[in-house]
């Protein structure tokens, strides 16, 4: 199971809707093992979605324990199959960079807290609340499974509290 | 000093001029009439102005008279300062700082040497100022001014060595300061 090369946007994987898993069959846990061990190989990463390394299904890795952000408020190795945010709460704002998108950085606004609902690597559903850095982090990489990148959720210049002023 | 015939593959272009529509467009005409591309650039409004800064390159290398004498209709139509800054090769690479990223922002009653008080901490400590915003703003009777700045960290220091550092400003000056992390999260 290795680490797999990280797409980079143009590449219209990273545009795409992913389809939903039917059943989670050998296919599918090879693939998973894959993207955590992508998560694992990229220096810093706490998250791969599976058109990261080419595949376009609803499949999605966070871990954000290792992370500075997220080391006191995670649920360890979230493997996510047809993840769904059933819950959305409160709203902060984190400049996020992503390794599909290199050398840009962005400030973005995401819910605080969500509630996610998934099957896990066993196929068994369950549901996480996830807040701070992990809820940032599972959004990021559910975007990737809509086809959104970052980019598409930056919502200001950074210099948006100077556009008021009205010059006489 | 450089002659004028000298070519290079960078330049730094920077277009000032009284606001209005079609100065983004006038510029980018003249770039792309060049075959140049416009890697990085920012551009804002300030007190009317309009100012564009650009990092623009091309594929061969071509002198920044060039450069300018495409500018000039476009220039003296609009009424725009336009300045062309040749980058030698070791001028258009940066190194992407390392350390973490703050945000300081600063207000409080106008008066002299807000500016001046916390970019001279900033600078004595060998913190990196990489953009920044002022403002006037208030009424003419209780004139209010803004500072928002973003600074590198050398690598080692701490958000909180930062608002130590800017602590005592807040009386000297008689300011509101607030420093918050926007280092960014890799995902």
């Amino acid at each position: 199971m290795p680490a797999r090369p990280i797409l980079h946007y143009p590449h219209p994987m990273l545009k795409q809707v992913c389809a939903p898993v039917a059943a989670i069959d050998a296919e599918v846990s090879l693939l998973i093992g894959d993207l955590i061990d992508t998560m694992r190989a990229g220096p810093g990463s706490v998250g791969v979605a599976a058109p990261q390394i080419g595949v376009a299904l609803r499949v999605c890795v966070v871990d954000v324990s290792a992370s500075r952000h997220g080391r006191d408020n995670n649920h360890g190795l979230l493997v996510m199959v047809n993840p769904e945010i059933i819950r959305r709460e409160g709203g902060a704002v984190m400049r996020e960079g992503c390794m599909s998108v290199p050398d840009y950085t962005g400030d973005v606004e995401r819910a605080e807290m969500i509630t996610v609902s998934f099957l896990d690597d066993q196929g068994r559903a369950r549901e996480v609340d996830a807040s701070g850095f992990e809820a940032v982090a599972v959004q990021h990489e559910m975007d990737h499974l809509d086809g959104l990148l970052f980019l598409d959720r930056i919502t200001s210049l950074k210099t948006g509290l100077f556009r008021r002023k009205k010059y006489k | 000093m450089k002659g004028s015939g000298e070519t290079a593959l960078h330049f730094a272009v920077t277009i000032i001029g009284k606001d209005r529509p079609g100065i983004v467009a006038g510029a980018a005409e003249a770039l792309y009439r060049l075959g140049c591309n416009i890697e990085d650039s920012s551009s804002t409004m300030l007190g009317g102005e309009f100012a564009m800064i650009l990092i623009v390159s091309h594929s061969r290398p071509f002198s920044k008279a060039r450069l300018l004498e495409e500018f000039k209709a476009f220039g003296e139509k609009l009424q725009l300062s336009v300045f062309v800054r040749t980058l030698a090769g070791d001028e258009t690479f940066h190194d992407t700082p390392t350390g973490e990223l703050c945000m300081v922002s600063v207000y409080g009653s106008d008066r002299p040497g807000i500016v001046f008080r916390v970019a001279g901490e900033l600078a004595e400590q060998g913190i990196n100022i990489t953009d920044m915003n002022t403002k006037l703003i208030g009424t003419r009777e209780e004139p209010v001014y803004v500072l928002m700045l973003e600074a590198a960290l050398p690598d080692g220091a701490s958000i909180e060595d930062v608002t130590r550092l800017l602590e005592k400003l807040k009386k000297e000056l008689n300011v509101e300061i607030g420093v918050r992390s926007v280092t960014p999260v890799s995902l």
